[in-house]
């Protein structure tokens, strides 16, 4: 196994940095990166766009979902690297100015976000979802939604929101 | 972020990937989805200073050969696998055991190869170091084992805890396996040690090119389950694969392979039992107690000796008799 000694050189050389292209939000970017930096901290921290969040950095709490080339992607354990001339997607994406899309607004009408740490990564797995399914059942909801963790909500206002959306019978919640 | 600098390369062919990888030696690590990758390399537990990405190949989908066998490309991801028309119909334990690996997001960016390849588990090998304990394990080149102190050092108990190996194995998969100088092929079984140190016998510049599964024969029944916690998003406790054929009758049992895995360096089989069933007319809970005798689950993440062998019983007893079912037409 590779003994690290110096974390900065890669047998005694200076690893290369790399200027990759991506889309990012419909928005053509370029950044430098080193391969060691994540998707999410190019996002975050070269972007600027701080809606995709940090939760356990392990690949176990979606809280990093974003999408890539529509495939709902865990951001946290990808290489920057590896998105090159890739499409990403944050949720950043899904309003339009002040306006919330429908789907955020069914968030709110059912009580779907309480702390919103989780809410990123939800809203993102279930874009995904009503992509590829526009009338999914709270089956399929359950299993697009099983590596999102929330913390807060219970889960089932979040499955009545994306149901909310999708026009299968559940009402907004009077607030 | 991976807290120290590496290389990374992203070749166009599988040739060149392995050519890659030789040139580096063992410090040179494929890198196929990452889900389990670069969770070990954030927490140091390996720490390649080459990666060699598969990302630029597009794989093959999975098909049909003139022998009737499926070939299926090792790079297909696993939400592809459970997708697929040809896999749903001809090998629906496959696209089951791939349907409850991790969540939605690990299955549509892990492939079938890096589950294969997936390294072993412990509660200490998978945490992060710096702040749990000081010193590395066995495993890690260290002089001690946190979960198992008794263990000799040259011994580990760290499990293997693929879902989808121990179906591939009852199916009697081949492996065609790449290397710089050229493809040999192996049985799914020839690729563990069984030893926690090294669970693989794949040399350092050898890559998993297909994955071939043979056709099933007529009367043919199969019985999957995988214990866990929560029921979504976990590793499992237990995984428990059975097949079998039944003669004409219906009830005779021509031949059966039970195979376990996450309870074992590598997946397991009580090959005793196996035996016992040829030409027999089966009792499914006598099978059950004998098989969880037999062999010896390796405690671990929590769950005892006693706990995984009586989890074993109840699940072989089940998990049989939908097989046998499943054999019978009846479900
Ligand atoms: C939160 C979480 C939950 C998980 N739950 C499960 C689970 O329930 N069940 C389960 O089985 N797994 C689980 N995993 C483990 C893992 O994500 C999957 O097994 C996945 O299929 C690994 O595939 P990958 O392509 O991402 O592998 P990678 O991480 O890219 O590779 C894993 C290893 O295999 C090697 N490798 C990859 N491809 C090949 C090849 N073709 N030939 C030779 N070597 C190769 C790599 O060099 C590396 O050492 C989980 C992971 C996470 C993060
Ligand atoms: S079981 Fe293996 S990986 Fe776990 S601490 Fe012991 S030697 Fe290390
Ligand atoms: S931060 Fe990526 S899955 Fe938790
Ligand atoms: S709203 Fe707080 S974690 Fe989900």
């Amino acid at each position: 196994m590779n003994q690290i000694n110096d974390r900065t050189t890669v047998n005694g050389k200076k690893s290369r940095s790399r200027v990759l292209e991506m889309s990012i939000n419909g928005e053509a970017h370029e950044i430098t990166v080193k391969p060691r930096v994540m998707l999410l901290e190019a996002i975050r921290e070269k972007i600027g766009l701080t809606g995709t969040k940090d939760g356990c950095e392990s690949g176990t709490c979606g809280a990093c979902t974003v999408l890539v080339d529509g495939q709902p992607t865990l951001s946290c354990i990808t290489l920057a690297v590896e998105c090159e001339g890739k499409n990403i997607r944050t949720v950043e994406d899904l309003a339009d100015g002040e306006n919330l899309n429908y789907l955020q607004e069914a968030f709110l009408d059912q009580g779907g976000t309480q702390c919103g740490f989780c809410t990123p990564g939800m809203l993102m797995s279930a874009t995904a979802l009503l992509e590829k399914n526009p009338k999914p059942t709270r089956d399929d909801i359950n299993k697009a939604l099983e590596g999102n963790l929330c913390r807060c909500t219970g889960y089932n206002s979040i499955v009545d929101s994306i149901l909310q959306v999708s026009d299968q019978g559940v009402k907004p919640r009077l607030l | 972020m991976i807290l120290y600098d590496f290389e990374y390369e992203r070749p166009g062919s599988l040739k060149e990937a392995t050519a890659l990888l030789n040139e580096t030696g063992g410090d040179a690590q494929l890198l196929a989805g990452g889900t389990d990758l670069m969770p070990n390399m954030r927490v140091e537990v390996v720490t390649p200073s080459l990666l060699v990405s598969v990302s630029g190949i597009e794989p093959a989908a999975p098909e049909k050969c003139a022998d009737g066998s499926i070939r299926i490309d090792s790079l297909t991801k696993l939400s592809d696998l459970v997708d697929a028309e040809l896999i749903q119909n001809e090998l629906p334990m496959l696209a089951e055991a791939a349907h409850t690996v991790a969540s939605n997001q690990v299955r549509v960016m892990g492939t079938l190869g890096g589950n294969l390849c997936q390294e072993t588990r412990c509660l200490y090998y998978n945490q992060k170091h710096d702040y749990q304990f000081v010193e590395p394990c066995y495993k890690r080149g260290g002089d001690c084992c946190y979960p198992f102190p008794g263990n000799d050092r040259d011994v580990c108990w760290a499990v293997y805890m693929s879902d989808i190996a121990p179906v591939l194995i009852a199916l009697d998969a081949k492996l065609e396996i790449l290397g710089p100088d050229g493809t040999r092929e192996i049985a799914m079984a020839d690729l563990y040690t069984g030893d926690g140190m090294n669970p693989f016998t794949l040399g350092t510049a050898e890559i998993i090119q297909a994955i071939f599964v043979p056709p099933v024969p007529e009367r043919f029944g199969w019985g999957y389950h995988k214990t866990t916690v929560r029921g979504g998003l976990d590793f499992g406790t237990a995984i428990i694969v059975i097949v079998l054929q039944l003669a004409e009758d219906g009830e005779t049992c021509c031949w059966a392979k039970i195979v376990y895995s996450a309870v074992g360096q590598g997946p397991l089989r009580p090959t005793t039992t196996e035996l016992s069933m040829e030409d027999a007319v089966l009792d499914p809970a006598l099978i059950a107690v004998a098989a969880s005798q037999e062999i010896s689950p390796l405690p671990h993440h929590g769950f005892n000796k006693g706990f995984l062998r009586e989890n074993i019983r109840v699940y072989t007893e089940r998990t049989l008799v939908s097989a046998i079912e499943c054999a019978q037409g009846k479900i």
